[in-house]
């Protein structure tokens, strides 16, 4: 692992955040974070020694002192502010009605590094669905970091407004200088409302991230969503559902590709609270070279969550004998009246019978392999449930990456 | 009886896991023949078929197996498939992520050695499935994943009604199959059938044979076979079971 560019004292510091929000000229919400953010600064970082959910970064990873203050951040979302029902807006421009709900989700006191991301919180996008707005076309946002040695804050803050369907595809792509990114996604569900979101973690050689994701549901909604993982040197994800909301439902999927020394890291958390929950989690890692996926993920049953339905899932491919793979799914059930709670892992090289069984159809051995790792990581893309079009474009991010890994035709 | 072999068997040993479980089988197919090999539990049965298909696990010992008057031994399965030899699994393995139309695909491909139009494919495979009673929902699911035994099998028939081999080996097909789907199956590989194709039906009972009707039995009995016949050996199996059929075998 790379260190940070520099070792000097550290650029981020409570006035730079506050010299930060002036230039930006905050709005009330954004500002009242930005402050709670920089007074948590002190906050002591993850140790990957005590926390068991960062037991596997490297500590030299977390210290981001060398990193300078957010530049200019590169927000792009086509036309979609004009869509009927819909209002996509910068945090500089959006209603602060709206913004009033930021940090709801992902908490600024969660760590040392979501008050980063607060105190230097810079390229805020609101995402919100009006009440029983049908968004047909999914929305695209596409985030670009260049700034060598830079530290990167966006904030995704999505609103889904009662009975209202939002399909959203994040796109995150960096330069191959170092950088270190923190982006956090709020994904709130009114009563009814149907979300997906995927995000595209298309990294450059030496990013670093540590993302927060945490989806909120009130009653009866459904929230999915979708990581696909294809590039960055340690691209670390924490993903909650917290499942407030009677009869709502959480799927999370998730697939890496990992090449070189990349570590991919999932923290996952299914968070029934209230009764008749539904979760579903599916998280697939492909592993070249020297890679290193790592998953850890709780299912958590509160009292109160009567006849919950979990399903946790956690699969690995080692395509080389140097790559590797940590798992530990864990469940924590505190009522006995539940539907079914179910979890599974495993890591492993292709199957020797799967290959001889296809193998005995005609296909060549380096071909039989090639269709057991598309066919392995197409299960969360089918299950992700995107339109076809944007399955194809997904589809082809992973070829790409497992043709540059060199794992079969 | 002067066309030449498809296949044949000639005093062939195979190992598997270090221990000896073919001990010296001769067997011959010619084009058009039907030939049943039956053997009770641990007789090899299945060493046969995973040695003739070329699965890694197996090793040959001794003899040799010519197909089409080649020798096998050192082929990949791949090869061996692309030579017309198809091995329907006793147990198929499930490939989830992987639909039975795109796995179809790319083996008709792959045997073929040519890509097969898209239009011309879909034909094929919608007639063929009509052919073995299949839903057309089952070109979406994935191979083999979630399947009863009988769509298990079916699936067999259905790569093996694309595939359209010259030699097929069907090991223990009418395993877990209910009475009607057994004759669903059998139809389907009795359509199927013709003049220049062999077919290698191993089994343990001699239920499949009444549906498909063999012209030669052998009997397999700690990885040799002990007696061949006609149709009437299978019966005769059925009446007294093996038992009595080793015991001759050894005393002989």
């Amino acid at each position: 692992m790379t260190s940070a560019p520099s070792t000097a004292a550290s650029m981020l510091t409570p006035e730079a955040s506050r010299a930060l929000g002036e230039a930006l000229g905050d709005g009330a919400s954004v500002a009242g974070l930005r402050t709670s953010g920089a007074a948590a600064l002190d906050r002591a970082l993850p140790s990957p020694a005590l926390d068991r959910p960062w037991k596997y970064v490297d500590p030299a990873a977390l210290n981001l002192d060398g990193f300078a203050p957010p530049d200019a951040a590169s927000a792009d979302w086509g036309g979609a502010q004009d869509i009927e029902g819909l209002e996509v807006a910068g945090f500089e421009e959006a209603p602060e009605g709206a913004l009033a709900r930021l940090g709801g989700a992902v908490a600024v006191e969660d760590s040392r590094l979501t008050a980063l991301h607060y105190a230097f919180l810079q390229g805020g996008v609101l995402v919100e669905a009006k009440a029983n707005a049908e968004i047909a076309e999914p929305v695209r946002l596409t985030r670009e970091f260049t700034a060598a040695g830079g530290l990167a804050t966006p904030h995704t803050l999505v609103v889904a407004g009662p009975n209202s369907r939002l399909t959203l595809i994040e796109e995150y792509r960096s330069s191959d200088e170092p950088m270190a990114v923190l982006p956090a996604v709020e994904l709130l569900a009114g009563p009814g409302a149907v979300v997906s979101y995927t995000s595209l973690h298309r990294w450059g050689a030496r990013t670093r991230v540590f993302a927060e994701q945490r989806a909120v549901t009130e009653p009866n909604s459904d929230v999915r969503s979708l990581s696909l993982v294809t590039g960055g040197r340690l691209v670390k994800s924490h993903i909650t559902s917290s499942l407030e909301g009677r009869g709502s439902s959480s799927e999370i999927y998730g697939l890496s590709v990992g090449g070189g020394d990349e570590h991919t890291d999932f923290y996952t958390v299914q968070d029934h609270v209230a009764e008749d929950t539904r979760s579903d989690l599916l998280i697939k890692s492909a592993l070249g070279d020297r890679s290193r996926a790592v998953y850890y993920g709780l299912t958590k049953v509160g009292l109160g969550a009567r006849r919950a339905d979990a399903n946790q899932e956690n699969r690995n491919l080692l395509l080389s004998r140097t790559a590797k793979a940590d798992s530990d799914p864990v469940l924590e059930i505190l009522t006995n009246d539940v539907t079914r709670v179910s979890h599974g892992a495993t890591a492993g090289p292709v199957d020797e019978e799967e290959l001889f069984y296809i193998q005995s159809r005609g296909l060549t051995r380096e071909g039989a392999v090639g269709l057991l790792v598309r066919g392995f990581l197409g299960e969360p893309l089918d299950r992700s449930g995107l339109a076809e079009g944007i399955r194809n474009e997904l589809s082809a991010l992973v070829e790409t990456k497992l043709q540059a890994v060199g794992a079969g035709a | 009886m002067t066309e030449a072999p498809l296949l044949e068997i000639d005093a062939l040993r195979a190992n598997v896991a270090g221990n000896e479980i073919l001990t010296g089988l001769n067997l011959t197919v010619r084009p058009g023949e039907v030939h049943a090999i039956m053997g009770p539990n641990g007789s090899g049965k299945s060493t046969l078929a995973n040695t003739l298909m070329g699965n890694p696990r197996y090793e040959v010992t001794g003899g040799e197996v010519r197909f089409l008057g080649e020798a096998l031994d050192g082929m990949a399965p791949d090869e061996r498939a692309r030579q017309g030899l198809f091995l329907a699994f006793q147990y198929p393995v499930a490939v989830p992520g992987v639909t039975v139309v795109n796995f179809l695909r790319q083996a008709v491909n792959a045997v073929r050695g040519e890509e097969v139009p898209v239009r011309e494919f879909r034909q094929e495979l919608f007639q063929k499935m009509e052919l073995l009673k299949v839903d057309r929902d089952f070109a979406r699911r994935y191979l083999n994943d979630g399947f009863s035994g009988g769509e298990k099998k079916r699936a067999e028939m259905l790569q093996l009604a694309m595939l359209q081999p010259r030699m097929a080996v069907l090991d223990e097909t009418d395993s877990g199959l209910d009475i009607d789907a057994l004759r669903t199956v059998a139809d389907g590989v009795n359509a199927l059938m013709n003049e220049n194709m062999g077919l290698l039906l191993i089994t343990h009972y001699q239920r499949l044979l009444n549906y498909i009707k063999p012209q030669f039995v052998h009997v397999l009995i700690d990885g040799r076979i002990v007696r061949s016949g006609g149709p009437e050996l299978a019966e005769e199996l059925e009446a007294s079971g093996y038992d009595a059929i080793e015991a001759a075998a050894s005393t002989a």
